[in-house]
């Protein structure tokens, strides 16, 4: 994924980001010593769930019979069968629409509803004419592992001779100082990060590691801060 | 009432229950509503690759298939390490004391997050001894495995304000890369910030 970053001198590049995995150690393997896959299969459709058998039955305990007699939520033929390349669509009682219009109904922590408006689908802002800002905000390392949960990670790489000399500059510049740099998004670098159209918003940080000649540019994500909810302070308090 | 976590800190027990703590909690949550042109309600659900099939939530599953695609029962299978050695099951972490060993905070930002508790004290024991370490900008981790299973997760032990909280994750796959391991493509006024200024409240 291409993301467009400007460095403390106000000069940008794109460059890529790379999704991090947890390290994995352990893998199965069958009776034979042959790895094993995992596949996503078909275990029920909605034309044979629990409300289409009630509208045919209308009393649980009918649809309990039928169940042991004659297996109706079963499509011997299709049950079973690998998924791959699903799509997500919208249904309504007129089957399948195209057209719909999408609200984003607000929920405070307690369920109440805090307010209901139409949804804003905010486009993707790492890789457009307006570079990442490098702002000049930093957190000690110490300070923010307090403060913040960094919920997602990614990885910054060079895509070419040049551009490792700017990631390389910047990771030891971070490094030296032990701190984590915000970094803002936007024609105003004011921003948080959205990395997906209509995905979260994150406020991102950008920390720099470096080895000899190796670098090591990490941009944790965090959407939420290390402290306890107001009901469970409150509950300590008493 | 749940078994309590035993931490051990300095040969001193702490027996603590974990409050999971997630961004709903802190500051609620974002539900999306749709309706179709005529007003009625619509929900999302997922169209199989045949364009007809519709599913809804838990009409899939996961199986695990040999190199030839048949289905085979987890029971038939055995797991193995990077090296093809076999692996010893872990033990659930609620079974005995866990050891705190001192963590740096590079280990810590290098662990991908998959949960995060408040501890709370258990059986009336006070976390004091525990807390004013974490004041000091102490951090501990220890292996944590919630049920038991083939592997342990890293849960870290970190101190914010008067609160003790455990992270746990598990560590990413970091590279510190070379000049030539480039990857392919499909000037500020400087100041300390104060945590404070942060919007969290993203909705």
């Amino acid at each position: 994924m291409p993301i467009n970053i400007s460095n403390a001198k106000n000069r940008d590049a794109v460059v890529a980001l790379e999704g991090l995995m947890p390290k994995r150690d352990v893998r199965y393997l069958d009776p034979e010593g042959r790895a094993v896959a995992t596949r996503k299969l078909l275990k029920s459709d909605v034309t044979r769930d629990l409300d289409q058998l009630m509208k045919k039955r209308k009393k649980l305990e009918s649809v309990s019979k039928a169940l042991v007699k004659d297996d109706p939520e079963i499509d011997i033929e299709h049950f079973g069968m690998f998924l791959a390349d699903t799509s997500r669509v919208y249904v309504s009682q007129r089957g399948i629409v195209h057209v719909v219009e999408e609200f984003e109904v607000l929920k405070n922590p307690d369920g109440t509803v805090r307010e209901k408006r139409p949804r804003r689908k905010e486009p993707q802002n790492i890789n457009t004419d307006f570079p990442l800002r490098w702002t000049g905000k930093y957190i000690k390392k110490d300070e923010a592992v307090k403060r913040f949960v960094f919920n997602s990670k990614k990885q910054l790489v060079h895509v070419n001779g040049l551009t490792f000399d700017f990631l390389y500059e910047m990771a030891k510049d971070l490094d030296k100082r032990n701190s984590l740099l915000l970094v803002r998004a936007g024609e105003k670098g004011e921003r948080p990060i959205v990395m997906n159209r209509g995905g979260k918003s994150y406020n991102a940080f950008l920390e720099g590691r470096v080895k000899g000649d190796a670098y090591c540019l990490i941009l944790h994500l965090s959407n939420m801060e290390l402290k306890k909810p107001k009901e469970l302070t409150n509950a300590s308090d008493n | 009432m749940a078994k309590p976590l035993v931490l051990s800190l300095d040969g001193q027990e702490f027996p603590v229950n974990l409050v999971k703590i997630d961004r709903e909690k802190l500051y609620g949550a974002v539900e999306i509503e749709a309706v179709d042109e005529k007003g009625k309600p619509a929900v999302i659900k997922v169209l199989a690759p045949d364009g007809k099939t519709l599913i809804d939530k838990g009409g899939t599953a996961l199986a695990t298939v040999t190199e030839d695609g048949t289905s085979i029962d987890r029971t038939q299978l055995s797991a193995v390490d990077s090296n093809g050695e076999p692996v010893e099951p872990v033990p659930s972490s609620f079974s005995g004391p866990n050891i705190l060993a001192q963590a740096k905070t590079e280990e810590y930002l290098s662990q991908i997050v998959k949960s995060v508790y408040a501890l709370e004290p258990a059986d009336g024991q006070a976390l004091d001894y525990l807390r004013d370490h974490l004041s000091t900008g102490q951090m501990y981790s220890f292996p944590f495995s919630y049920r038991g299973g083939l592997e342990f997760d890293s849960a870290f032990v970190v101190g914010a304000g008067k609160d003790a909280f455990m992270v746990v994750g598990k560590q990413a796959s970091l590279q510190y890369v070379r000049l030539n391991q480039a990857a392919v493509l499909d000037a500020a006024e400087e100041k300390e910030i104060s945590a404070d200024e942060l919007d969290f409240e993203l909705l």
